[in-house]
């Protein structure tokens, strides 16, 4: 069997490292007019699951989901204990009986922040790295 | 005719579905500004082998398809209304007939208090709510006993209101909802075979029922244990009546009443991964009197049965899901002269779900049925006794496009 040099393994899992999509935490990020609410984590839970559906000053509230993907997954997990499949069920069950209005969901990250950017009360996740000026970064007290 | 084009339109929207998932995603279906429009088509074949259970689909039958369309909007921050047309056809029962199954105006005060008034879906149970949803679950029926599938156009909402809330407790929530209202009844429901499976009215059967009331409220706790909730559901029908003609004596009227009949459900789910297990148990009673004066006035007798079951679901993966169920249900006042496979109903099922994308779904499901307690004979639903069986295999497929 022919032997592979250290050189060459180190730039072999180089090479794999930088072909594998990597994405940083999950950012919660809202319409600057949710900017000075005060949100928790159970707030966070409450919003998501659709049990609060107004902010104490900044209109109603209106969520913006990602269809799918490991950011999803994280942030699900950690705002609703869910993992996207679950929080899309919970969320058709509701909007199917009048229990209330399903999140708005796409597909692309960028998609989704311009819609929060543009829409007042609208909060929504995406990867940190795509939480830019133009819309508000939330850090949920703990 | 009707019943074919009908299904002939279930089946090309399905199709749809599945070859243009794209173009359904770009019609303006979904969210618009602040309108909400959703719904399902579904179309399955139901197929028994031995008896009538749960409807007429002994040799198969296409007269197993629902379909339903909603559209909600906010109105300011704290308003919501609402409402969804739903027809369906199951056997004999139905007859593709459009009907109200929701519409509310909705005032969510704050997450702890909230108000929901018209038409609203009936609370009882994990799935009471959701008896429709074949997106949400991977079974084609959910259990039996607990979740009659006959009983879905009577079970699926009350006309009243209902206030519901959620209270943060420790590390923990709990839901409550408290309703009171009525619900409409009429002879088609699948409900009346319950009353012409008793033998007291002619083949016509029941011509008219009625309640004066129903209330009761859940409590569902989300404890802190990652993933499990378990719930208490209660629930009552005050003075339920029947009218029709007496079979001994057809020129006379024959009247019941059921003053008070209460259904307590205890539930527990718990999602753990891929996985989802569930249990609940429910048990219902109340005090049957009928009369066709001057020919006969009956007392009263205790009715009421016991179901529970217990399920598991597993997501294999992106496409498929699989679940099985064991469900248990018995008459809980048989009279002795009863056979013994008469008092009971035992029900082993399996079911395998395919995503074919986003919008469009196909499950295919098995069932053994041991006991025939709950399998009617009338004239919607025949099971002369000459002919009814012990055991039954039932067999569904069926196909659901949502959106």
């Amino acid at each position: 069997m022919k032997k592979i040099s250290l050189r060459r393994l180190i730039a072999l899992v180089l090479l794999a490292l930088a072909g594998t999509p990597a994405f940083a935490a999950p950012a919660l990020i809202s319409n600057k007019n949710v900017a000075a609410e005060k949100i928790d984590a159970a707030t966070l839970k409450s919003v998501f699951l659709g049990k609060k559906v107004a902010w104490d000053g900044a209109g109603r509230v209106t969520l913006a989901v990602l269809k799918g993907g490991p950011v999803a997954d994280e942030f699900l997990k950690g705002a609703v204990d869910m993992n996207a499949s679950a929080f899309n069920n919970h969320w058709r069950r509701l909007a199917m009986t009048g229990g209330g209005t399903a999140p708005k969901s796409f597909e692309k990250e960028e998609e989704l922040r311009k819609f929060v950017a543009e829409t007042p009360g609208a909060i929504g996740f995406v990867d940190s790295a795509l939480a830019d000026a133009s819309v508000a970064v939330l850090t949920p007290a703990s | 005719m009707k019943s074919k084009l009908i299904l002939i339109v279930c089946l090309a929207t399905s199709l749809a579905g599945i070859i243009a998932p794209r173009a359904v995603a770009s019609v303006s279906i979904g969210s618009k500004e602040n309108v909400q429009i959703g719904g399902f088509f579904s179309q399955g074949w139901l197929y028994s082998n031995n008896n009538n259970y749960p409807t007429a689909n002994k040799g198969g039958t296409w007269d197993f398809r629902e379909m339903a369309v909603n559209v909600s909007t906010t109105v300011g921050s704290h308003l919501r209304v609402g409402g969804q047309a739903f027809a369906q056809s199951f056997g004999e029962l139905g007859g593709d007939k459009v009907i109200l199954d929701w519409a509310v105006a909705d005032y969510n005060f704050t997450p702890a208090i909230g108000l929901r008034v018209g038409r609203v879906k009936y609370p009882k149970g994990l799935y009471g709510e959701a008896l429709d949803l074949d997106v949400v679950r991977p079974y084609v029926f959910l259990p039996g006993a607990v979740y009659s599938p006959v009983m879905r156009d009577f079970n699926a909402s009350f006309d009243g209101a209902m206030v519901y809330g959620t209270l943060n407790v420790g590390r923990s929530s709990v839901d409550y909802k408290l309703f009171y209202g009525d619900i409409p009844m009429n002879p088609e429901m699948g409900v009346a075979e319950f009353y012409n499976n008793a033998g007291l009215y002619t083949s016509a059967g029941t011509t008219a029922l009625a309640m004066d009331s129903v209330q009761g409220g859940q409590l569902t706790w989300n404890t802190p244990i990652s993933g499990l909730k378990v719930g208490y559901s209660y629930s009552e029908y005050t003075n339920l009546n029947t009218d029709g003609k007496f079979v001994a004596v057809p020129s006379l009227n024959l009247h019941t009443n059921i003053p008070s009949f209460t259904w307590n459900t205890i539930s527990a789910e718990y999602s753990w991964g891929d996985w989802v297990f569930a249990g609940e148990w429910q048990r219902t009673e109340g005090m049957f009197g009928y009369s066709a004066p001057p020919v006969v006035t009956a007392p009263g007798s205790v009715i009421g049965w016991d179901g529970w079951y217990v399920s598991a679901a597993r997501r294999l993966n992106a496409k498929f899901e699989l679940g099985a169920y064991y469900g248990y249900l018995e008459n809980r006042f048989a009279s002795a002269t009863t056979a013994d496979a008469q008092k009971h109903q035992i029900d082993y099922a399996l079911s395998l779900r395919y995503d074919i994308n986003e919008h469009v779904l196909v499950k295919i499901e098995g069932h053994y049925l041991d006991g025939t307690y709950q399998t009617f004979n009338t004239t919607r639903i025949p099971n002369p006794p000459a002919t009814r069986k012990d055991n039954n295999m039932l067999f569904a497929v069926k196909t659901t496009l949502s959106f």
